[in-house]
């Protein structure tokens, strides 16, 4: 045991001295941070300058255009950046070839938008027809405000037509709603503002996501130190003081300790920020429990994985091409999680609560989703999960004594279970 | 007591015999020298006893225990492919791998100290290992191998890579172990090292014994047949000898192989005849042992 601790020490602070760590600890909440502080800036702000957008309209109705004018009209004078300019099309002969003509035009590139409002659209079950001929992703917030000028204007006329007093219509629409969060004590409640309610969202995430990166996040590091050792070829000199178990054993928990780092300043830091914030985030010490227990499990899975991996690969390179399977069954609960989210106690959370690679994740995301999964469910993936890593981990350790040895040719799927088969 | 014993060890990769049916006992206290030529199995007979790859049969012993495990802190092994941490320092270095061999921190602080010394590093302690050259790595590789001060220690090629000065360094530290009653087993193809260091050679030529004893018992075994002489006067009668099988003349000197007799007896019979101005038991350099042997041995099998 003294030695598995030496060997964890020294790969612990070897590595937490790499400058891929220190910059992937740092880097990621920094990123997170730039990112949350430009989308709030920009989605902010006005719009910055955008080239003129030309509208044409073909009004069958014949007493819309005035209203739609006096619309855009405000807008270019609030939006000096970015005009909106209206091209009356009239009809001339007919409705249709002045529509032809319309569509040429926008084709033409006249007009980037163009639209027909049809004769009966105040009263009858006519349309607002918005034409558009390859439209810039740029232009399509543009397009949304057009449209709903038009809208807006079909709504008013109709209000009118129909006598509705529009302020009697807003104020009667109007139900005041305030959300409230009491708090665990009388008088600490506080209005949840939207912003709550999506952290409340996001916390099931996050915590998903801190198990994904305490898992996956070491393997780079278990692997380059795997590779390592065995292209300097320390590892006879290693293996001379200790057995092939305890190396494993040694760099496992040696990783393990850079994970639990990552994610208690992780942690930390998120806390911090969201009390900033003001976002009361529900954590209760039994989520922190099963968390703790489902990294520890997932991470034992994910890195006995790994050593595994790099001691049958003599190349960074090597280990990528087998890296890929396992990365793709352990991103699933990574894309996967609005729906999981959604429905915690659905067949497909279930399942995969079972499938013991994803099994940490997903049942993460569960608890934090704030579902009812009953004890037995825990107790259970808990059980299925730890046989899985014990498998896995004495699998592992018969392909790391013999791999770790191996030089050359990476050996074939064939002659890794003959491995598995020799005592 | 031995401190190493093999049985009839067998290995084999693939086609390749790479030992076949060795056997060898190292007495503790020895220097004992695995030679013979690159691809002999010396490093794979090595790798055995370390338990780093198994044989296929046979039986390994270490201080009288089949399970190596068990006595791992009382080896030191350097194996033939160098490696340690760049990226450590060497001080750092060494106290990792005495600290895996089981030191605790208090034997720690003055051994580490002590093998810089020893090998000359002391200046580099706080250097990385990336920043030594090739021989300075080879001397704290070496440290490593035996800052925990092992009872037996293999050496796979201790000496390639190193200029003159160090390998003489090298021969004194383990002269200095054997005269601490350690036992070091080393091998090499570069025979007059052995020569100088080993009590005990085994030379072995595609996985198989083909001697194995005490060096100076090997090598008067080897020399009784060889004589250099000089005679004054006619020296035509010496083919005619009866213990006489081949002479050979240069000039003036004789060298002559004899059948089973003794020298002393052909000394006698010279002396009858002739005025002996030179008389020569020609003990064989281990290189020409080498070369005989093995080239017999290469023959045989072709």
């Amino acid at each position: 045991m003294h030695r598995i601790l030496k060997v964890a020490q020294r790969e612990y602070i070897e590595t937490a001295k790499t400058k891929t760590f220190i910059i992937g600890l740092l880097m990621t909440p920094v990123i997170i941070g730039v990112i949350i502080f430009f989308t709030k800036a920009i989605s902010g702000g006005k719009a910055g300058p955008r080239p003129d957008i030309v509208v044409g309209v073909t009004d069958l109705s014949k007493t819309l255009a005035e209203d739609i004018k006096t619309s855009f009209d405000d807008y270019n004078k609030r939006n000096p950046n970015s005009q909106f300019l209206l091209q009356r099309l009239d009809v001339q002969q007919d409705a249709n070839s002045t529509e032809a003509k319309g569509k040429t035009k926008l084709r033409n590139g006249q007009f980037n938008a163009y639209v027909v409002l049809d004769e009966d659209i105040l009263e009858g079950p006519g349309k607002i027809r918005f034409y558009t001929y390859k439209p810039k992703p740029a232009n399509v917030d543009a397009f949304w405000t057009i449209e709903n000028f038009f809208r807006k204007a079909v709504e008013n006329r109709r209000y009118e037509i129909e006598k509705i007093d529009k302020k009697l219509l807003a104020r009667l629409r109007n139900v005041p709603l305030e959300r409230l969060e009491i708090g665990a004590a009388e008088g600490r409640e506080q209005v949840q503002s939207q912003g709550q309610r999506i952290a409340g969202m996001m916390v099931p995430f996050f915590f998903m996501y801190l198990i994904f990166m305490g898992m996956v996040g070491t393997g780079q590091h278990m692997l380059s130190s795997i590779i390592e050792e065995k292209n300097s070829r320390i590892i006879e000199v290693l293996l001379s003081a200790v057995s092939p178990f305890q190396l494993m054993a040694g760099k496992i928990l040696g990783l393990a300790g850079i994970g639990l780092t990552v994610m208690t300043l992780w942690s930390a830091a998120a806390y911090a920020a969201a009390s900033w914030q003001g976002l009361n985030v529900g954590i209760t010490p039994q989520l922190m429990v099963y968390f703790v227990i489902y990294y520890i499990l997932g991470y034992l899975l994910f890195s006995a994985i790994l050593t595994g991996i790099g001691s049958v690969c003599n190349t960074i390179k090597e280990t990528q091409s087998l890296m890929m399977p396992v990365m793709l069954i352990f991103v699933i609960p990574m894309i996967g999680w609005f729906k999981l989210v959604q429905s915690p106690d659905g067949t497909l959370a279930r399942a995969l609560s079972f499938v013991p690679p994803v099994t940490p994740m997903v049942m993460i995301l569960r608890l934090a989703a704030g579902s009812d999964v009953s004890l037995f469910e825990i107790f259970a993936t808990v059980v299925v999960l730890a046989i899985a890593v014990l498998v896995v981990i004495w699998t592992a350790a018969k392909i790391f004594r013999t791999g770790i040895l191996m030089y050359g040719k990476r050996p074939g799927p064939l002659e890794i279970l003959r491995w598995l088969r020799q005592s | 007591m031995n401190a190493a014993t093999l049985e009839n060890v067998c290995k084999s990769f693939g086609q390749v015999h790479a030992v076949d049916n060795l056997s060898v006992q190292v007495p503790a206290g020895s220097v004992y020298g695995f030679l013979g030529p690159n691809g002999a199995g010396k490093t794979t007979t090595i790798r055995m006893i370390m338990n780093i790859i198994r044989p296929d049969s046979g039986r390994i012993e270490i201080f009288q225990d089949g399970q190596i495990e068990r006595v791992k802190n009382r080896i030191g092994y350097m194996p033939e492919e160098r490696g340690l941490y760049r990226k450590m320092t060497v001080r750092k270095v060494l106290a990792y791998f005495g600290a895996i061999k089981g030191l605790d921190t208090k034997e720690l602080a003055h051994r580490v100290p002590y093998w810089l010394e020893q090998v000359d590093l002391a200046g580099w302690a706080d250097k990385r290992v990336e920043e030594l050259s090739r021989g300075m790595h080879q001397k704290l590789q070496f440290a490593v191998t035996v800052i925990n001060n092992p009872e037996l220690v293999i050496l796979d090629e201790p000496f390639s890579g190193l200029d003159p000065l160090n390998q003489d360094l090298l021969k004194n530290i383990i002269l200095e172990m054997r005269n601490e009653g350690k036992t070091v087993i080393f091998s090499t193809h570069v025979m007059h090292e052995a020569e100088k260091l080993c009590d005990f050679i085994l030379l072995i030529n595609k996985g198989k014994s083909i001697l194995d004893g005490r060096l100076d018992e090997i090598r008067s075994r080897q020399s009784a047949h060889t004589v250099s002489v000089e005679l004054d006067g006619d020296a035509g009668f010496v083919e005619r000898l009866p213990m006489v099988r081949a002479v050979k003349s240069e000039g003036k000197r004789l060298d002559v192989t004899l059948t089973d007799a003794d020298t002393q007896q052909f000394l006698q019979a010279l002396m009858q005849r002739a005025r002996v101005r030179a008389f020569e038991v020609k003990v064989p350099s281990l290189h020409e042992i080498f070369v005989n042997l093995v080239g017999a041995s290469d023959a045989q099998d072709s």
